[in-house]
């Protein structure tokens, strides 16, 4: 039943005074439109003759578009007349090209094509919903639609972190490069590896020249050192409820989430094996490292489902899970909030046991709510109050800082935006220094 | 604020949710300076027009001004007093008789409540026997015109007033109210209707005309003058029984209800009185005289029309033919019925939707420093002045000793002597901001707070030590 339908019976109201019997008129009218509706109904393409399938990307970065297209093919032997709706959940951000109320007309055995461009809001997977087929008669009166007829078909759109922290890449690739041995005077630190000679030039640093090996032969021989190879970076990220703080216009997780995509794209360049583990009170998702270039892709699909839980984080496990797979020496890299009580509870009991082990390195984004509330001149009473908060807070982070730096602990406190490569530098200078 | 994840329908992005902006106290009582006057005036204009409401007496109410009833808007001591004045009582409860009753000899009808009488019969008080008088309280304008009486009410009073008998300083014509002087008559003005030579006797500031004629008619707005409880004051009982008792005696048509409609006697006259009164006629009722043509003697004209209508307009109605059904032509019914049947089809249609609403859970929402401004707003509720003032003192002293390199286990004294010289104050003004007493009241908490991040922010600012640069 359409508007055609009641239309038809609004254009029959005025002839109503003519009529010599006028109920028997409504009555002779109303029949008349059902029974063309009712033809109608009959004559319109059967549903279950419709097969819906797609095609299209099936996974895009957060902040760009990606084009999913759904594909009606009609198979039975009448023209289809469709109003389709392809049902996306709302942060999906679908804007189908051709819009839902719009009928299409399909010729017998025809397929139709509807491309739907999906911008979306969250990270995550965003799945299609429901597909939902409205078959129309030939004269518009009539509609045929069932749930579940076309059977929807299955899509799932996998929504990428940003990785906005990309563009200190390179930066931070040229620095490795000049820890990395190719220019000699750096990385005579304590622990690094004795790589090759080579000949001297002039600007080697002279205290690198082998003069046994310059004995041997003509030449003055160099030392060239690299820094240690091999070694094993721990990515902890904590999806427990201080991860669902919003710093800024995001989760902390998401900061987080881009400060570990940062640090594993450069350690797996600087030949180090990168594991990672997210967890709060179970363990979300593990990633242990693989060859260089499939790395950073795995790590990025296996973090874009990961969602903050309203839950404490679980040190106790996390720490027996790392000891339990990394017998050696790692770096840990713990990602989390500096918040006296989740870590003065969870984790620093736990944390000798790690860091007798392990070299334990925890980042934080701070947040900026914080700094204004310090920082900003006071205004009005509650102002006052709030500041006093604010500084209350910033201390007991202050002791949190000092408790942990008994335990050796590098602490990497930096504000959401530079947490990424704040956390890079950390990771370079103890690769230069050698104490990785 | 912490939102557990719900379920969503098919909406734009859910944006974050942030609480109304601190600050809705002052808005709410400033809202308050408005809304109670207003809601005070209100109360009292509502209280006044219903308390006036349930003083004024209901002319529709059974036993308002009835010879039996003794409440306070009942006749009962006006009767009473009637009757010690020798005047002859008789109560009616319906207009037939009493227009009968009337025939027997000079007397005065006497209509409280002209409003329950049936439409069709009220005709007949315009047109009563010569050497009758018809005394009617608070008429309508309706009752007035169907009566066929040239009076129309003008202003009313809020209430009644007591009042002279004299109208804009000439006396009254009625004896009887000269008699009574001063009394509450002045509720509803009355004047002559536009249009007609009637000269009117009018008393009491309009409040009661007098309509002379073959039968005179009395209207009075007030119902004062007859009712139990004010009876007794000025002159009332005085005006009430003089109007009243004018001929020795009273028919008093007291109606409990609205009257029903006349019925018609048969034609060959042998069984109920005909409902139709004879304009000039003495024994016009019921004596199978109702034949008498239209062109009788009398006054006025409407009498035969009044009895030829009767048939039609009264009649008693066919029981299955609603009267509403005739009032429209069938095709505007069978109209009716397709418009419904059409909207009928448009719910139909609008009813079935394209596919059910997509719903999704919502991630978790925690607000940056929610802890901070929490434990904020518990300082302020709790009044935690010296806390508050401690942990600023605490910071702003930690901040200062990183600054300008002192040690911690300065004393007071001196660590304030040290500050002074970059900030820029007398020590003892430091020494009072740092270690001062806690302060009383939220202005100089706010005070201690405004001079502790100036403090802070003089010495960071101040040459002479090289700064620092970012730690990292």
């Amino acid at each position: 039943m359409t508007w055609r339908a009641a239309v038809l019976l609004l254009v029959g109201v005025p002839t109503l005074a003519f009529w010599p019997d006028p109920v028997r008129g409504v009555a002779v009218m109303t029949g008349a439109v059902l029974l063309l509706t009712a033809v109608d109904w009959a004559l319109a393409a059967p549903l279950h003759t419709i097969t819906v399938d797609r095609e299209g990307d099936r996974a895009v970065r957060l902040g760009r578009s990606a084009t999913v297209t759904l594909r009606l093919t009609n198979t039975s032997g009448r023209t289809l007349r469709a109003q389709v709706r392809d049902g996306w959940v709302p942060s999906a951000g679908a804007r189908p090209d051709v819009p839902p109320g719009r009928v299409s007309r399909v010729g017998p055995g025809g397929v139709l094509v509807l491309p739907n461009r999906l911008t979306p809001t969250r990270r995550g997977d965003r799945p299609a919903v429901t597909v939902t087929v409205r078959s129309l008669g030939p004269l518009g009166l009539a509609l045929r639609q069932r749930a579940g007829r076309p059977a929807t078909p299955g899509w799932t759109l996998r929504v990428l972190p940003r990785f906005d922290s990309r563009r200190h890449l390179p930066e931070k690739l040229s620095r490795l490069r000049v820890i990395d041995g190719t220019q000699v005077a750096r990385g005579r630190g304590q622990g690094t590896e004795f790589d090759t000679l080579r000949e001297y030039v002039v600007g080697d640093d002279v205290r690198s020249i082998d003069w046994r090996a310059s004995a041997r032969r003509a030449d003055v021989l160099v030392r060239t050192w690299r820094p240690e190879r091999d070694r094993r970076l721990v990515c902890v990220l904590d999806t427990g409820r201080t991860s669902a703080v919003r710093v800024r216009d995001e989760p902390r997780l998401d900061t987080a989430i881009d400060a570990a995509l940062l640090l594993t794209a450069l350690a797996s360049r600087a030949g180090d094996r990168v594991d990672l583990l997210a967890a709060d009170a179970q363990i979300r998702t593990t990633v242990t490292g693989g060859s260089q270039p499939a790395l950073l892709h795995r790590l990025v699909n296996a973090l874009a489902p990961l969602h903050p839980a309203l839950v404490e984080t679980d040190f106790d496990l996390i720490v027996a899970e790392i000891l339990r797979r990394h017998r050696r020496r790692s770096l840990v890299v713990l990602l989390t909030a500096l918040e006296a009580g989740a870590l003065a509870e969870g984790l620093l009991p736990v944390l000798p046991r790690l860091a007798a082990r392990h070299r334990v390195i925890v980042a934080a984004a701070h947040d900026p709510v914080l700094t204004a509330l310090t920082t900003t001149p006071p205004v009005r009473t509650g102002d006052a109050y709030a500041a006093a908060a604010g500084w209350r807070a910033l201390a007991e982070r202050d002791r949190v800082r000092a408790a942990l730096g008994r335990y050796g602990v590098t602490v990497v406190d930096a504000p959401a935006d530079r947490l990424a490569p704040a956390l890079a530098d950390t990771y370079l200078r103890l690769k230069a220094l050698g104490q990785l | 604020m912490t939102r557990p994840a719900t379920p969503t329908v098919d909406s734009p992005p859910p944006a974050p949710v942030r609480p109304p902006p601190a600050g809705p106290v002052r808005r709410r009582r400033r809202r308050h300076r408005v809304i109670v006057p207003l809601a005070l005036a209100a109360v009292l204009l509502a209280g006044t027009v219903g308390a006036h409401a349930l003083d004024q007496p209901d002319p529709t109410d059974p036993g308002f001004l009835s010879p039996v009833a003794t409440d306070d808007d009942g006749g009962r001591r006006l009767a009473d007093a009637l009757r010690a004045r020798g005047v002859t009582v008789d109560r009616e409860t319906d207009l037939l008789p009493a227009l009968l009753g009337l025939d027997r000899g000079p007397a005065t009808l006497f209509v409280p409540a002209a409003e329950l009488l049936h439409p069709d019969t009220l005709d007949t008080l315009g047109e009563l026997p010569a050497g009758r008088r018809l005394v009617l309280v608070d008429p309508s304008r309706r009752v007035l015109e169907s009566a066929g009486l040239p009076v129309v009410p003008t202003d009313r009073r809020w209430a009644a007033r007591a009042v002279g008998p004299d109208t804009d300083g000439r006396p009254c014509p009625l004896p009887e109210a000269s008699r009574a002087g001063v009394a509450a008559a002045l509720l509803q003005r009355y004047a002559a209707a536009p249009g007609t030579a009637a000269t009117l006797d009018r008393c009491y500031g309009d409040g009661l005309v007098r309509l002379p004629g073959r039968a005179e008619v009395v209207v009075i707005g007030a119902s004062d003058p007859f009712r139990n409880d004010r009876i007794a004051e000025h002159g009332n009982e005085t005006l009430g029984t003089g109007l009243l008792g004018v001929h020795g005696r009273v028919v008093w048509l007291d109606l409990d209800g609205p009257a029903p409609a006349p019925t018609v006697g048969r034609p060959d006259g042998t069984g109920e009185p005909a409902w139709s009164p004879a304009p000039g006629g003495s024994t016009g009722y019921g004596d199978g005289t109702g034949e008498q043509g239209p062109g009788g003697p009398g006054p006025a004209t409407g009498g035969g029309d009044g009895r030829g209508d009767a048939p039609d307009s009264a009649g008693p109605p066919p029981p299955d033919d609603h009267p509403l059904l005739d009032a429209f032509p069938p095709w505007f019914w069978a109209l009716l019925l397709q418009l419904a049947l059409a909207a009928l089809l448009t719910v139909l249609w609008r009813a079935r939707r394209l596919g059910p609403p997509v719903t999704e859970p919502l991630p978790v929402e925690v607000r940056a420093a929610e802890t901070a401004l929490g434990r904020a707003r518990l300082y302020q509720r709790a009044r935690a002045r010296g806390p508050a003032a401690e942990i600023l003192r605490t910071a702003a002293l930690g901040r200062l000793r990183g600054r300008l390199d002192l040690p911690a286990t300065l004393a007071p004294a001196e660590l304030a002597a040290r500050v002074a010289g970059p900030a820029g104050g007398t020590p003892e003004q430091i020494h009072e901001l740092l270690f001062g007493a806690a302060p009383g009241t939220d202005a100089e908490l706010l005070e201690l707070a405004r001079s502790l991040d100036r403090l802070t922010r003089t010495v960071a600012a101040a040459p002479g030590r090289p700064t620092e640069g970012d730690p990292r």
